[in-house]
């Protein structure tokens, strides 16, 4: 269950006088259930980039347990995402003419020769966990909700000690929407995951532990 | 990883048949032009080995060559008697036999010659050779069997020639396949030639009341084709049911033949005669050798029928790279999605380099296939016009081409593949 702490962070696009992401401080406790929020454009997605290591930081310091993401090369973020980060993002990013359970299973077939022992049995704990019955079913044929789902339990299946959401129910109805929230809180929880969630759904902000707003860049407020 | 290049091809499965079909035509097109190539010099090469020497009138080479090997019809000048019976008594040849051409049955055409052409063209296979005037022996593809009887057609029938109506064959045996335009050939003893042609001519004549005795090249003149022209008189042999006469074939005094076939006793006694039979009025050559010449001529055709090829192969394989790059535009939110859901970037570039590969790899191998099929049927119809077997076959040769195309193949895949690889996730994951 790592602890972020974020140091003086600044990203500058070019071309741009000011910067699109400055974070003086922050800090995430292990095991934290923290919101970020804020109109489109304030820097959420980017910050997610940043804590995720699908981006680096220009300036700052941004530490996962120590280890300050912002100085590895982009194979060893690579790799540290992929043994410590599970993704859900509002559009799902699944493998159409995969079934379900080939697509949990794809991040562990893709990162080494042969899938870890168990690794089966845990996609199908994991899609059962979620409410997916029909494991084999080809993932195009599933409706929204369900698609969602399953990225949750893709998002889990290496065990990731941190749990990154970016506006997970924003393209599902209110009903699918609450189901996919209640699950990334209840399996953040057991599986003692740090959990950030970027929404604007205020439903499922006001479900976690913490909330923080951002504006233009900035932290306005934190909540909750 | 096996497993989501399956599935997105067949996600894409039109596309990728596409892209498959399109690689395997031009792969095919380069294939079926250097098969046939091969299959077209191969087949006349093996033509032209049953003919070591061949002795005709001065003129063309070529000509000579084609009306001897190819039995092109032509009109060629005589040689005369005189030579044939030289060279059959010459203790460096082998056996010497006329051929005597210009009449055909059908489209096929009749040779004049002797029993010793009927050997040195491999033998029969069923029924019996020669022996009298009226008799006849056919190639292994005409459409005539033992006990057919047939009129002699000065000219093809295609082309609207005349009948000797007073002249009949009878089919008596059949060659053994050649794998040459001779198995399209019907031979008849060459007397019977010229006593067909000696007819003609004495009729002509007696209008003129003339007497033409040991001129060579008479009848001749109606026609543009050669043939072996009778010399009226001496070669009469007034019963078309008579016994054939070698020796009278052989004499000094026999009528003229177009082209004389020498199977020399050595590769030194070839050259020699060769040598001596280079006159003002003769002429002498190895048939592989004009052959050879032709072919240096015709290099040039062949290389610009290669670099077409190769241009088409370059061409399909820009417009493959330029679908294959929109393809991987169209798909890098996904394969920008697998580096952020923990795939390392080397697989991100295997994946894409695997499809890619896979599709070319596939056409590449279809289109080998399928130019090897092609090539067949060009070469299974040019052989049944001409009767030169060509034999359409893959050589040892052919291995690096298709190693180095292969080897192209592979850095063509990783393009894309090294696109993808740089592609940026987060950018990816934005779309």
């Amino acid at each position: 269950m790592p602890a972020l702490a974020v140091e003086a962070l600044e990203v500058r696009f070019p071309g741009l006088a000011t910067p699109a992401l400055a974070i003086a401080h922050l800090t995430v406790e292990s095991g934290a259930r923290l919101g970020l929020t804020g109109p489109s454009g304030s820097g959420k997605t980017t910050l997610v980039n940043l804590v995720t290591g699908l981006e680096r930081a220009g300036r700052g310091r941004l530490a996962w347990d120590g280890t300050d993401i912002a100085r590895l090369s982009e194979g060893r973020r690579d790799r540290w995402r992929a043994a410590n980060v599970g993704l859900v993002m509002q559009d799902f990013h699944l493998f159409d003419g995969l079934s379900a359970r080939d697509n949990v299973l794809l991040p562990l077939r893709l990162s080494r020769l042969s899938l870890p022992a168990g690794a089966g049995a845990e996609a199908d704990r994991l899609l059962a966990r979620v409410g997916i019955e029909r494991r084999d079913q080809k993932v195009e044929t599933l409706s929204r909700g369900q698609k969602q789902r399953v990225a949750v339990a893709r998002a889990l299946i290496a065990r990731p000690g941190i749990l990154v959401a970016d506006e997970p129910t924003a393209s599902l109805d209110a009903e699918a929407g609450a189901t996919v929230a209640s699950l990334l809180l209840e399996l953040a929880t057991e599986a003692k995951a740090t959990l950030i969630v970027a929404s604007h759904d205020p439903r499922l902000l006001e479900r976690l532990d913490r909330v923080v707003r951002l504006e233009a860049g900035r932290i306005r407020e934190t909540g909750g | 990883m096996f497993r989501l290049v399956v599935a997105d091809l067949r996600r894409n499965a039109l596309g990728a048949l596409a892209i498959v079909l399109i690689v395997a035509f031009a792969a095919a097109l380069g294939v079926a032009v250097t098969l046939q190539e091969r299959a077209l010099r191969l087949g006349s090469a093996r033509a032209a080995t049953a003919f070591p020497l061949v002795v005709g009138a001065a003129g063309s080479e070529t000509q000579l060559m084609l009306s001897a090997v190819f039995l092109q019809p032509a009109p060629l000048g005589l040689v005369p008697g005189r030579v044939l019976s030289s060279l059959a008594a010459d203790p460096r040849v082998a056996w010497a036999a006329p051929v005597g051409f210009g009449d055909f049955v059908e489209d096929y055409p009749i040779v004049g010659t002797t029993q010793a052409l009927v050997d040195g063209l491999g033998g029969l296979r069923d029924g019996r050779a020669f022996a009298r005037l009226d008799e006849a022996v056919a190639g292994a593809a005409v459409a005539l069997r033992p006990g057919d009887r047939f009129h002699p057609l000065h000219g093809q029938a295609s082309t609207g020639g005349h009948m000797h109506g007073e002249t009949t064959y009878e089919v008596v045996g059949r060659l053994a396949p050649t794998g040459t335009p001779w198995d399209r050939a019907v031979l008849v003893p060459v007397e019977a030639v010229w006593r067909t042609h000696g007819l003609e001519a004495h009729e002509d004549e007696a209008h003129e009341g003339e007497q033409h005795e040991g001129e060579q090249h008479e009848g001749e003149q109606h026609t543009d084709e050669a043939h072996a022209s009778g010399a009226p008189g001496a070669a009469q042999a007034p019963d078309p049911q008579a016994a054939i006469d070698p020796a009278r074939v052989t004499a000094a005094g026999a009528p003229g033949v177009p082209a004389i076939v020498v199977k020399p006793r050595s590769i030194a006694d070839a050259y020699k005669l060769r040598q001596e039979w280079r006159t003002d009025t003769t002429l002498a050559l190895f048939p592989a050798e004009v052959l050879t010449r032709l072919y240096a001529t015709l290099g040039d055709a062949r290389r610009v029928l290669s670099a077409v090829a190769i241009g088409a192969q370059a061409l399909v394989a820009a417009a493959i790279l330029l679908v294959i790059l929109l393809h991987v535009g169209q798909r890098r939110r996904q394969i920008g999605a697998l580096r952020a859901f923990g795939a390392p970037r080397p697989a991100v570039f295997a994946v894409v380099w695997m499809e890619g590969f896979a599709l070319l790899g596939l056409g590449l191998l279809a289109g080998v296939g399928l130019g090897y099929g092609a090539a067949r049927l060009i070469a299974a119809r040019l052989e049944a016009q001409s009767g030169v077997a060509l034999p359409v076959l893959f050589t040892r040769d052919d291995l690096t081409p298709l190693l180095v195309l292969a080897g192209a193949t592979a850095v063509l895949a990783a393009v894309p593949a090294l696109l993808a690889y740089r592609q940026s996730p987060a950018a990816a994951l934005r779309g």
